[in-house]
Protein backbone atom coordinates (compact mmCIF):
# COMPACT_ATOMS: atom_id res chain seq x y z
CA UNK A 1 0.00 0.00 0.00
CA UNK A 2 1.26 3.23 -0.74
CA UNK A 3 -1.09 6.09 0.10
CA UNK A 4 -0.47 9.82 -1.36
CA UNK A 5 1.42 12.26 1.38
CA UNK A 6 -0.86 13.89 3.39
CA UNK A 7 1.40 17.05 4.75
CA UNK A 8 1.09 18.84 1.61
CA UNK A 9 1.92 22.40 1.18
CA UNK A 10 -1.85 23.42 -0.03
CA UNK A 11 -2.97 21.45 3.27
CA UNK A 12 -1.70 23.32 5.92
CA UNK A 13 -4.11 26.19 4.81
CA UNK A 14 -6.82 24.06 6.03
CA UNK A 15 -5.25 23.31 8.98
CA UNK A 16 -4.72 27.22 9.87
CA UNK A 17 -7.63 28.39 8.77
CA UNK A 18 -10.59 27.35 11.24
CA UNK A 19 -8.47 28.81 14.49
CA UNK A 20 -9.12 32.36 12.90
CA UNK A 21 -12.76 31.63 11.97
CA UNK A 22 -13.97 30.84 15.43
CA UNK A 23 -11.71 32.92 17.48
CA UNK A 24 -13.03 36.02 15.45
CA UNK A 25 -16.26 35.08 15.77
CA UNK A 26 -16.60 34.58 19.28
CA UNK A 27 -14.65 37.83 19.94
CA UNK A 28 -17.12 39.65 17.86
CA UNK A 29 -19.83 38.24 20.00
CA UNK A 30 -18.12 38.76 23.27
CA UNK A 31 -17.05 42.56 22.60
CA UNK A 32 -20.78 43.02 21.28
CA UNK A 33 -21.80 41.60 24.58
CA UNK A 34 -19.82 43.85 26.54
CA UNK A 35 -21.77 46.76 24.47
CA UNK A 36 -24.70 46.44 25.93
CA UNK A 37 -23.81 44.83 29.10
CA UNK A 38 -22.63 46.85 32.74
CA UNK A 39 -20.48 46.64 35.27
CA UNK A 40 -18.56 43.34 36.23
CA UNK A 41 -20.20 41.31 33.43
CA UNK A 42 -19.33 44.29 30.72
CA UNK A 43 -15.70 44.10 32.09
CA UNK A 44 -15.64 40.42 31.90
CA UNK A 45 -17.02 40.25 28.25
CA UNK A 46 -14.90 43.22 27.06
CA UNK A 47 -11.86 41.50 28.74
CA UNK A 48 -12.26 38.21 26.72
CA UNK A 49 -13.31 39.89 23.57
CA UNK A 50 -10.05 41.59 23.50
CA UNK A 51 -8.01 38.65 24.09
CA UNK A 52 -10.22 36.80 21.26
CA UNK A 53 -9.61 39.75 19.11
CA UNK A 54 -5.90 39.90 19.10
CA UNK A 55 -5.30 36.15 18.65
CA UNK A 56 -7.54 36.41 16.26
CA UNK A 57 -5.99 38.62 14.37
CA UNK A 58 -2.79 37.20 14.63
CA UNK A 59 -4.26 33.99 13.57
CA UNK A 60 -5.33 35.44 10.50
CA UNK A 61 -2.70 36.67 9.20
CA UNK A 62 -1.02 33.21 9.75
CA UNK A 63 -3.87 31.61 7.83
CA UNK A 64 -3.11 34.42 5.00
CA UNK A 65 0.29 33.26 4.68
CA UNK A 66 -0.87 29.40 4.47
CA UNK A 67 -3.26 30.40 2.10
CA UNK A 68 -0.99 32.41 -0.37
CA UNK A 69 1.38 29.03 -0.04
CA UNK A 70 -1.51 26.77 -1.32
CA UNK A 71 -2.60 29.54 -3.80
CA UNK A 72 0.54 28.70 -5.80
CA UNK A 73 -0.93 24.55 -6.25
CA UNK A 74 -5.04 24.96 -6.08
CA UNK A 75 -4.55 28.09 -8.93
CA UNK A 76 -2.93 25.77 -11.25
CA UNK A 77 -5.28 22.72 -10.86
CA UNK A 78 -9.10 24.35 -10.35
CA UNK A 79 -11.05 25.20 -12.97
CA UNK A 80 -12.36 28.76 -11.77
CA UNK A 81 -9.47 30.23 -10.60
CA UNK A 82 -11.33 33.76 -10.30
CA UNK A 83 -13.11 32.07 -6.98
CA UNK A 84 -10.14 31.72 -5.54
CA UNK A 85 -8.81 35.39 -6.12
CA UNK A 86 -12.51 36.72 -4.74
CA UNK A 87 -11.66 34.07 -1.22
CA UNK A 88 -8.05 36.28 -0.80
CA UNK A 89 -9.88 39.37 -1.75
CA UNK A 90 -11.82 39.33 1.18
CA UNK A 91 -9.38 37.15 3.53
CA UNK A 92 -7.41 40.42 3.54
CA UNK A 93 -10.22 42.56 4.00
CA UNK A 94 -10.83 40.03 7.58
CA UNK A 95 -7.39 40.63 8.13
CA UNK A 96 -7.44 44.23 7.84
CA UNK A 97 -10.62 45.20 9.30
CA UNK A 98 -9.86 42.61 12.82
CA UNK A 99 -6.37 43.82 12.58
CA UNK A 100 -7.58 47.75 12.88
CA UNK A 101 -9.93 46.66 15.18
CA UNK A 102 -7.28 44.99 17.64
CA UNK A 103 -5.07 48.46 17.05
CA UNK A 104 -7.91 50.56 17.96
CA UNK A 105 -8.64 48.45 21.15
CA UNK A 106 -5.03 48.57 21.98
CA UNK A 107 -5.00 52.13 21.62
CA UNK A 108 -8.18 52.42 24.15
CA UNK A 109 -7.37 50.32 26.61
CA UNK A 110 -3.54 52.11 27.00
CA UNK A 111 -5.41 55.13 27.65
CA UNK A 112 -3.84 56.43 24.19
CA UNK A 113 -7.37 57.55 22.91
CA UNK A 114 -9.25 59.50 25.51
CA UNK A 115 -11.81 61.98 23.32
CA UNK A 116 -15.38 60.07 22.87
CA UNK A 117 -14.52 56.46 24.39
CA UNK A 118 -17.67 54.90 23.72
CA UNK A 119 -17.37 56.37 19.35
CA UNK A 120 -14.37 54.45 19.45
CA UNK A 121 -15.73 51.63 20.93
CA UNK A 122 -18.49 51.66 18.63
CA UNK A 123 -16.51 52.25 15.94
CA UNK A 124 -14.52 48.82 17.26
CA UNK A 125 -17.57 46.73 17.11
CA UNK A 126 -18.47 48.55 13.77
CA UNK A 127 -15.19 47.39 12.05
CA UNK A 128 -14.92 43.65 14.12
CA UNK A 129 -19.03 43.38 12.69
CA UNK A 130 -18.03 44.00 9.35
CA UNK A 131 -15.26 41.58 9.01
CA UNK A 132 -17.18 39.35 10.29
CA UNK A 133 -19.16 39.52 7.28
CA UNK A 134 -16.27 39.51 5.51
CA UNK A 135 -15.35 36.71 7.32
CA UNK A 136 -18.55 34.29 6.46
CA UNK A 137 -18.21 35.40 2.61
CA UNK A 138 -14.96 34.53 2.74
CA UNK A 139 -15.50 31.06 4.29
CA UNK A 140 -18.34 30.32 1.68
CA UNK A 141 -16.21 31.08 -1.05
CA UNK A 142 -13.56 28.53 0.37
CA UNK A 143 -15.79 25.97 0.70
CA UNK A 144 -16.74 26.72 -2.70
CA UNK A 145 -13.09 26.31 -3.89
CA UNK A 146 -12.61 22.96 -1.87
CA UNK A 147 -16.32 21.09 -2.41
CA UNK A 148 -17.22 22.59 -5.94
CA UNK A 149 -13.48 22.47 -7.41
CA UNK A 150 -11.97 20.19 -5.28
CA UNK A 151 -8.68 22.95 -4.25
CA UNK A 152 -6.70 21.09 -2.00
CA UNK A 153 -8.05 17.80 -2.27
CA UNK A 154 -6.76 14.57 -3.50
CA UNK A 155 -8.24 13.00 -6.52
CA UNK A 156 -8.02 9.26 -6.04
CA UNK A 157 -7.95 6.96 -9.07
CA UNK A 158 -11.05 5.44 -9.54
CA UNK A 159 -10.00 1.98 -9.09
CA UNK A 160 -8.28 3.33 -5.51
CA UNK A 161 -4.63 2.26 -6.57
CA UNK A 162 -2.18 3.64 -4.27
CA UNK A 163 -5.34 2.82 -1.33
CA UNK B 1 -5.67 64.45 23.02
CA UNK B 2 -2.95 65.93 20.37
CA UNK B 3 -1.83 62.23 19.80
CA UNK B 4 -5.48 61.30 19.58
CA UNK B 5 -5.76 63.85 16.56
CA UNK B 6 -3.23 62.84 14.55
CA UNK B 7 -3.83 58.77 14.69
CA UNK B 8 -7.76 59.17 13.92
CA UNK B 9 -7.28 61.10 10.38
CA UNK B 10 -4.00 58.28 9.80
CA UNK B 11 -6.11 55.68 10.55
CA UNK B 12 -9.28 56.71 7.79
CA UNK B 13 -6.58 58.12 5.32
CA UNK B 14 -4.58 54.52 5.61
CA UNK B 15 -7.70 52.16 5.29
CA UNK B 16 -8.41 52.38 1.38
CA UNK B 17 -4.49 51.34 0.66
CA UNK B 18 -5.26 48.30 2.88
CA UNK B 19 -8.42 47.93 0.27
CA UNK B 20 -6.41 48.50 -2.52
CA UNK B 21 -3.67 46.04 -2.23
CA UNK B 22 -5.55 43.15 -4.10
CA UNK B 23 -7.22 43.56 -7.15
CA UNK B 24 -9.79 41.44 -9.06
CA UNK B 25 -8.17 39.72 -12.15
CA UNK B 26 -9.65 39.35 -15.50
CA UNK B 27 -10.69 36.16 -17.57
CA UNK B 28 -10.41 36.14 -21.39
CA UNK B 29 -10.77 33.90 -24.53
CA UNK B 30 -7.91 31.61 -25.54
CA UNK B 31 -5.39 33.92 -28.09
CA UNK B 32 -2.77 35.69 -27.81
CA UNK B 33 -2.37 39.34 -26.23
CA UNK B 34 0.26 41.82 -25.66
CA UNK B 35 0.14 43.75 -22.23
CA UNK B 36 2.60 44.95 -19.68
CA UNK B 37 4.34 42.60 -16.48
CA UNK B 38 2.08 44.65 -14.07
CA UNK B 39 3.30 41.93 -11.23
CA UNK B 40 6.13 38.96 -11.14
CA UNK B 41 6.09 36.46 -8.55
CA UNK B 42 9.25 34.22 -9.21
CA UNK B 43 8.57 31.87 -6.27
CA UNK B 44 5.13 31.06 -7.28
CA UNK B 45 6.34 31.02 -11.20
CA UNK B 46 3.34 33.96 -11.53
CA UNK B 47 2.91 36.59 -13.61
CA UNK B 48 0.09 39.28 -13.63
CA UNK B 49 -0.25 40.96 -17.25
CA UNK B 50 -2.35 44.34 -18.20
CA UNK B 51 -3.57 44.01 -21.58
CA UNK B 52 -3.46 46.79 -24.07
CA UNK B 53 -7.39 46.62 -23.37
CA UNK B 54 -6.54 47.13 -19.67
CA UNK B 55 -7.29 44.02 -18.40
CA UNK B 56 -5.48 41.64 -15.81
CA UNK B 57 -4.64 38.44 -16.64
CA UNK B 58 -3.17 35.77 -13.45
CA UNK B 59 -0.89 33.33 -15.25
CA UNK B 60 0.27 30.81 -13.55
CA UNK B 61 3.23 28.87 -15.61
CA UNK B 62 2.85 25.25 -16.32
CA UNK B 63 5.39 22.32 -16.95
CA UNK B 64 4.85 23.20 -20.63
CA UNK B 65 4.75 26.90 -20.82
CA UNK B 66 7.68 28.23 -22.53
CA UNK B 67 9.23 31.70 -22.18
CA UNK B 68 11.42 33.56 -25.06
CA UNK B 69 12.99 36.43 -26.01
CA UNK B 70 13.79 36.63 -29.44
CA UNK B 71 13.29 33.31 -30.54
CA UNK B 72 15.21 32.17 -27.51
CA UNK B 73 14.49 30.03 -24.50
CA UNK B 74 15.30 32.50 -21.35
CA UNK B 75 14.80 31.84 -17.44
CA UNK B 76 11.99 33.42 -15.72
CA UNK B 77 14.64 35.77 -14.08
CA UNK B 78 14.41 37.90 -17.45
CA UNK B 79 10.81 39.03 -16.40
CA UNK B 80 10.54 42.68 -15.11
CA UNK B 81 7.62 44.60 -13.66
CA UNK B 82 7.16 47.20 -16.48
CA UNK B 83 8.61 44.75 -19.34
CA UNK B 84 6.20 44.29 -22.48
CA UNK B 85 5.33 40.75 -23.26
CA UNK B 86 3.28 38.70 -25.63
CA UNK B 87 1.38 35.70 -23.70
CA UNK B 88 -0.46 32.93 -25.39
CA UNK B 89 -3.13 31.50 -23.30
CA UNK B 90 -5.57 28.69 -23.27
CA UNK B 91 -9.40 28.91 -21.30
CA UNK B 92 -9.54 25.42 -19.56
CA UNK B 93 -13.09 26.57 -17.70
CA UNK B 94 -12.49 29.87 -16.00
CA UNK B 95 -8.67 29.06 -15.65
CA UNK B 96 -5.94 30.93 -17.98
CA UNK B 97 -3.21 28.62 -18.67
CA UNK B 98 -0.01 30.21 -20.41
CA UNK B 99 1.38 28.49 -23.71
CA UNK B 100 4.04 30.98 -24.57
CA UNK B 101 5.27 33.95 -23.08
CA UNK B 102 7.19 36.15 -25.36
CA UNK B 103 9.31 38.90 -24.12
CA UNK B 104 9.07 42.05 -26.29
CA UNK B 105 11.30 44.59 -24.48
Amino acid sequence: MNEPTFWRTEIWHPLSVHFPIAILLLATIAISIAGVTRGDQKFFWQKAGSYLLYLGALSAWVAIYTGDMADATVSRKICDPTVLKDHEIAAFNVAYLFSAAAMLNILINVNILKLWPKLLRLLVVVLMVIGAGYLTYAGHLGAQVVYNQAGGVNMPASDCAGF
Amino acid sequence: MKITKMLLPALVAVAPFFYSCEQKTDVVESGTYQGTLHEVEPEKNEIYVKTDDNKLLELYFTETTTLTKNGETVPFAELKEGGKVEVEVEKTGQRLDPVAVRILE
